[in-house]
């Protein structure tokens, strides 16, 4: 039974799959009791690690460990594109978009709720995380949306769902995990998420019509901008439109790799930063400490995920599971379907990141194994864009959304209730959303296949 | 994010002064290394293309610069207590429950940051006897590691005190329920 290779265990009371099973169980638990996800992990991991390799194989394991995971070179994308959107963060971009989308589609109705969405879309084509994006859209644009008399509920549901554009089109931290785990090339991944992200603000802009077509009371016209503010307004933000072509574009076309291109965005925003956004020493200092904490936080997750997943190697779950699935007669799309829900559920307590390198290591033997008539690498870029979007959605719904909490911070007169109401009619674009690229397989990788060539 | 810190104010006492301030830097330093990392693929990426003559040893350098940024991210992100827990299921709880929730976490990574120092102690030898150099420059791995270490010391300076932080929380709720009886 054993294959060969694999350290022989000096535990035979437990079969290794019990074990692995048993792993997931008191992970689960561990995460339940408030310990920190990377901590829990690592504690399962180094404990199942031990169970079935042995002490021996252990110690010589994390002799190393430590060192080649955080010195991986294509892992420092990571810390790079972190310093790129804290610098962003500090550019008074968003201002500047902001503005350019409200001269130009302001005065119709629902029109500053659609520039914020709009906002949104343009900063998160160089800003890869979420929460930054809902924070920085919400502080400028939300002041404007009451004062045009904007219903709570409609004007932060709006910013709220706005913000998720931030990592749903690429540049995405999560995008970026994902691939380094079903080894996934990121720029490869980045080009299949633009059209599913564009889909996506083009899918709220869409609500924003129609929910104010049925009440035109949440969202008024503002009044019209006069043509020669509007083309300044639009000049403005040719600093954003420049790094996202030097960057991206760069990244897009193969130009320069991911990890280059952050390097170069990280100096760009830099740059635009203190030129344009006033960024002096203390702003500099602070952007940097914000990214050692997002950097640390998620390097101890990919350590402990990098243990547990030797762990999980080990038990063969993985491969188990996948067997079974693939034996089990299910249709793949019952499966997926299956898969989506417990992600919605998971997005419910966990945060997207740690929801990745919790699952995909048994999600994703999984979803290679049953047939969805794709070869493999385009189904890891179709399967990769389908869970980033189904685990963002986590991120507005109760009891959790992150994105409801950062916006609704910023206006302290609605109340939580309502900014949840507020982000109801948008779920329903996103839910369509999902359908769509589910059964569209092309809607992620026509864009993948056209650079390729 | 815009403001840093999210309320968890900065610790009062002189150990937590001390140990914040050595994680500050640190982090700093850890940022400026970025910083270095960005200029140094635009260089090699101008390079590249306009004279053909990228950096040697960029990639691997990346790597390099990266692990110690990270090293030095890590006591920075324990000591503002930013590594992300799942609250979902204890929101219940008493504050002293959670406090003692939170020094089992923190208890369980002291563990981990001993025993993950303890090995990269040996390993950071085995470098320095193999004498593992960069592919394309002559630069030895060891030579980063005792930065390395450095932060893996600090780090597991600032768990130890999130712990007796954690314990001190505990009494102090205990100490309070003693008095006032309003625990939940």
């Amino acid at each position: 039974m054993q294959p060969p290779g694999k350290p022989t265990g000096a535990n035979d009371l437990m079969s290794d799959l019990a074990i692995g099973g048993a792993g997931f169980g008191a992970l689960f638990i561990l995460i339940a009791f408030r310990v920190p996800i990377g901590v829990a992990m690592l504690s399962v991991g180094l404990a199942g690690y031990i169970t079935i390799a042995g002490p021996i194989a252990m110690m010589s394991f994390l002799k190393t460990e430590m060192y080649w995971r955080f010195s991986a070179p294509h892992l420092a994308v990571i810390p790079l594109f972190l310093l790129m959107g804290h610098f962003a963060a500090r550019a008074g971009i968003t201002a500047s978009l902001f503005r350019a989308a409200a001269a130009w589609i302001g005065h119709h109705r629902g029109g500053l709720a659609m520039a914020s969405v709009g906002g949104c879309a343009a900063f998160a084509t160089i800003s890869g995380s979420s929460l930054a994006t809902a924070a920085m859209m919400g502080q400028v644009a939300l002041p404007e949306l009451r004062r045009y008399k904007y219903s709570g509920a409609f004007a932060t549901g709006a910013l709220a769902a706005g913000g998720t554009l931030g990592i749903l089109i690429p540049p995405s931290i999560v995008l970026i995990i994902y691939a380094v785990m079903v080894e996934a090339s990121i720029v490869s991944l980045f080009q299949a998420g633009f059209l599913p992200g564009i889909l996506a603000a083009a899918g709220y802009i869409v609500v924003i019509a129609i929910v104010v077509r049925i009440d035109p009371s949440a969202g008024p016209a503002a009044p019209r901008t006069a043509w020669p503010e509007r083309w300044r307004a639009l000049r403005d933000i040719w600093t954003v439109l420049l790094i996202f072509l030097v960057v991206m574009g760069g990244i897009y076309l193969g130009v320069f790799s991911p990890t280059e291109g952050a390097g170069v965005g990280a100096l760009a925003t830099f740059l635009v930063a203190v030129t344009y956004g006033g960024m002096r020493w203390a702003g500099f200092v602070d952007a940097l400490r914000e990214t050692a904490s997002t950097s640390a936080m998620i390097f101890l997750i990919l350590l402990g995920a990098g243990v547990f997943n030797a762990f999980l190697g080990f038990s063969e779950l993985p491969l188990a599971t996948a067997d079974f699935f693939s034996k089990s007669g299910l249709s793949p799309y019952v499966v997926l379907f299956g898969m989506i829900v417990l992600y919605l559920v998971l997005g419910c307590i966990m945060d997207s990141l740690a929801m990745i390198l919790i699952t995909i290591p048994i999600f994703w033997p999984v979803i290679l194994a049953l047939d969805f008539g794709l070869q493999p690498d385009d189904l890891k870029l179709w399967f990769g864009i389908i869970t980033l979007m189904v685990v963002e959605i986590g991120l507005i719904t109760p009891p959790v959304g992150l994105n409801v909490f950062v916006i609704n911070s910023l206006a302290k007169d609605v109340p939580m209730l309502d900014t949840f109401r507020g982000v109801v009619p948008f779920l329903l674009s996103d839910a369509v959303r999902v359908a769509l690229v589910v059964l569209l397989p092309p809607l992620s990788l026509f864009l993948p296949h056209l650079l390729a060539n | 994010m815009p403001q840093a810190s999210n309320g968890d104010a900065r610790p009062a006492d002189r150990v937590g002064r001390a140990l914040y301030r050595v994680s500050d830097i640190l982090a700093v330093i850890g940022g400026l290394l970025c910083c270095v990392m960005a200029t140094l693929v635009t260089v090699s990426v101008t390079g590249r293309y306009l004279f053909a003559s990228p950096v040697p040893g960029d990639y691997d350098l990346l790597g390099i610069l990266g692990g110690c940024a990270i090293f030095a991210f890590l006591p920075y992100c324990q000591i503002k207590r930013g590594n992300i827990v799942v609250d979902f299921f204890t929101t219940g709880v008493s504050p002293r429950g959670r406090s003692m929730l939170d020094g089992i976490g923190s208890a369980l990574y002291l563990f981990i940051a001993v025993l993950f120092t303890w090995r990269l102690y040996f390993g950071a030898i085995e470098l320095y006897e193999t004498s593992e150099v960069l592919a394309v420059i002559n630069f030895y791995r060891w030579w980063t590691l005792p930065f390395s270490l450095f932060c893996m010391v600090v780090l597991i300076a600032v768990i130890a005190y999130s712990f007796f932080r954690d314990i001190g929380d505990v009494r102090n709720a205990d100490a309070a329920a003693g008095k006032t009886n309003r625990g939940e």
